[in-house]
C-alpha cells in the first residue's frame, strides 16, 4: 500500500491546493526513503534513489530537504508521532491499566503491519543514521517507557521491580517486530498481540493473570471499537 | 621476533594498538614491520598473521572514524600493511568487516558459553553468562562498539550474521523451560526468548551508542531478572539477580 502513495499525479496543470501537493509530495519522498533503505540499507541509499524511487524532480526534493539526513529524521519523526497518535487514540480513553497496554499495543501493532517499510527503516536503521536519529528514537521510546511504567502503580511487585524493565519490555517488543519485518511477515504482525500483551504484562501481573488477561479477548483488541 | 608469536586472531584484536614505527614511502608498511630482507617465515604463516593484522586494524581504524568513515587507508596504516595485501585478503572493506565481526561474535559467544557450562543450576549459569558478556563488552569498549553498534551501520552486508547471532542466544534462555511446572510453561509463547534476548541486546546497544558503556556493569541485575522473570515468577528472578 505504500507504494500506491509513491505514484506521481497527473502532470500538467492540475487545480489542487498547493498544501496538498507538498504534503503528498513530501509523502511520496518520505516513503521513497524507507522502501530503499529497507531494501539495501540506510547507508547505502542515495538521495539519487529515493528521488527516482518517488518520482519527483531532483529539485523538489530539495525543496522539502535539506540533506538524505534531514530527510531520514523527518521521516522518523513523522512516523513515530503518526504511531504514538494512533496509541492514545486508541488507548487513552482506558482507564484499566492492563486493557491500557492491550489496546496500546494493538493500534501500534497495526500501524507497524500497515507502514511496514517506513516501521522497519525507523526501528532498525536509526543506529546508523547517526546520533540524531538516535535521539529521536530514544525520545519515542521513552514515551512508549511511561506508559508502560503506569503499570507499577497496580503490580503487587511495584516497588521491587528493576529500574531497566521497561526499556528492556520495549526493546523485546521492538525486536520481534522488526525480525517479523525482516522475514516479510508484515500481515502477521496483528497474530502476535495476545504474545506481546502477556510478555510486557507478565513482570508486573505475574504470568498467570498475564496469560489470563492476554487470552481472554481470543485475540481481538479492544483498542477497534475506539479506532 | 615477537609480532609472529600471537597464537590466535583474539590475542591480536586484544593487543594495544601498535603504531608503525617506520613510514618511508620507499617501504611499504609491512616491510617496515617484518624484518627486511629473507626472513624464512613460511608464506603461509606470514599471510595468516597479515589477514589478522588486517582485521585488528579495521577494529581500530573503526572505533576511531567509525564503519562509514572508515577507509581502506585507515585500514592498512593500522595494520602496518600495504594496500596491495589488504585486496590479497579481502575484496573490499565491507568484507574485512564481516570477518572482524565474526571473529569478535565468536570469541563473546566462547566466553558466554564457558561461564554458562560452570554452573550446575540454571538460573546461575543465566547469570553468570550474562556476567560474561558485560564483563566482555566493559573490557573492549572497541569490539562492543563494532559488534553491537557499527555492525548496524554497516546495515546488509553483515545484518544476516547479526540477527544470526542474536538468534544464537536463544538456546541460553530456553533452556530454563526445562522442569517448569505446567502453569509456567503456559505462560511461555514461541515469541518469549526472542523478546527476552531483543529487550536484552537493545539496553546494552542503546548504551555502547550513547558511550555510556560503563554503566553496564550495574545493569547486570536488572538483566539477570528480566532474563528469569518469565521462568521463575518475579520474586524468585530477584532474589537471584540480587544475590
Amino acid at each position: 500500500m505504500t507504494s500506491n502513495s509513491t505514484r506521481r499525479p497527473l502532470p500538467g496543470r492540475h487545480s489542487l491546493p498547493r498544501d496538498f501537493i507538498v504534503r503528498h509530495q513530501r509523502e511520496r519522498i518520505v516513503n521513497g526513503l524507507a522502501l530503499e533503505a529497507s531494501e539495501k540499507g540506510y547507508r547505502a541509499v542515495t538521495v539519487a534513489d529515493v528521488v527516482r524511487r518517488a518520482g519527483i524532480a531532483r529539485n523538489t526534493f530539495y525543496e522539502n530537504f535539506s540533506s538524505k539526513e534531514d530527510c531520514f529524521l523527518q521521516a522518523q519523526r513523522y512516523a513515530m508521532s503518526a504511531a504514538l497518535e494512533e496509541v492514545v487514540a486508541a488507548a487513552g480513553g482506558i482507564d484499566d491499566w492492563p486493557r491500557r497496554v492491550e489496546a496500546g499495543l494493538a493500534a501500534f501493532l497495526a500501524y507497524v503491519a500497515r507502514e511496514s517499510a517506513l516501521a522497519r527503516t525507523c526501528m532498525v536503521e536509526a543506529l546508523a543514521a547517526g546520533p540524531a536519529a538516535m535521539r529521536s528514537y530514544e525520545e519515542s521510546l521513552q514515551s512508549f517507557v511511561s506508559l508502560f511504567r503506569l503499570g507499577r502503580d497496580v503490580s503487587p511487585y511495584g516497588g521491587e521491580l528493576p529500574e531497566a524493565l521497561e526499556e528492556a519490555l520495549i526493546g523485546g517488543v521492538f525486536w520481534i517486530l522488526y525480525q517479523r519485518l525482516s522475514l516479510a511477515e508484515a500481515e502477521r504482525i496483528e497474530e502476535l498481540l495476545p504474545e506481546l500483551v502477556e510478555f510486557t504484562l507478565t513482570p508486573y501481573l505475574g504470568a498467570r493473570a498475564a496469560r489470563e488477561l492476554a487470552r481472554s479477548k481470543d485475540g481481538v483488541p479492544r483498542g477497534k471499537e475506539v479506532v | 621476533m615477537e609480532l609472529y608469536s600471537f597464537g590466535s586472531v583474539w590475542s591480536v584484536l586484544l593487543r594495544d594498538p601498535v603504531k608503525p614505527s617506520v613510514e618511508s614511502p620507499e617501504y611499504p608498511p609491512e616491510l617496515a614491520r617484518l624484518p627486511p630482507g629473507r626472513h624464512g617465515l613460511p608464506r603461509e604463516f606470514v599471510s595468516r598473521n597479515q589477514r589478522e593484522r588486517l582485521i585488528a586494524g579495521l577494529a581500530e581504524a573503526v572505533a576511531e572514524n567509525g564503519y562509514s568513515g572508515t577507509t581502506i587507508a585507515h585500514i592498512t596504516r593500522h595494520a602496518a600493511v600495504s594496500r596491495r595485501t589488504f585486496y590479497e585478503h579481502f575484496n573490499s572493506k565491507d568484507e574485512c568487516f564481516v570477518a572482524a565481526y565474526d571473529t569478535v561474535m565468536t570469541e563473546l559467544n566462547r566466553r558466554v558459553g564457558e561461564a554458562f557450562e560452570q554452573e550446575e543450576e540454571w538460573p546461575q549459569a543465566m547469570r553468570a553468562g550474562l556476567e560474561a558478556m558485560l564483563e566482555f563488552l566493559i573490557s573492549e569498549p572497541h569490539l562492543a562498539r563494532l559488534s553491537m553498534v557499527e555492525a548496524l551501520v554497516a546495515g546488509p552486508v553483515v545484518i544476516e550474521r547479526y540477527d544470526a547471532a542474536i538468534q544464537s542466544l536463544l538456546p541460553y534462555f530456553e533452556a530454563g523451560r526445562k522442569g517448569r511446572s505446567a502453569d509456567v510453561l503456559a505462560g511461555l509463547s514461541s515469541t518469549t526468548e526472542e523478546a527476552l534476548v531483543g529487550g536484552i541486546v537493545s539496553l546494552i546497544s542503546r548504551r555502547i551508542f550513547a558511550d555510556r558503556t560503563e554503566e553496564l556493569e550495574a545493569l547486570l541485575p536488572d538483566l539477570v531478572e528480566f532474563a528469569l522473570t518469565p521462568y521463575l515468577g518475579s520474586t524468585e528472578a530477584a532474589k537471584v539477580a540480587r544475590a
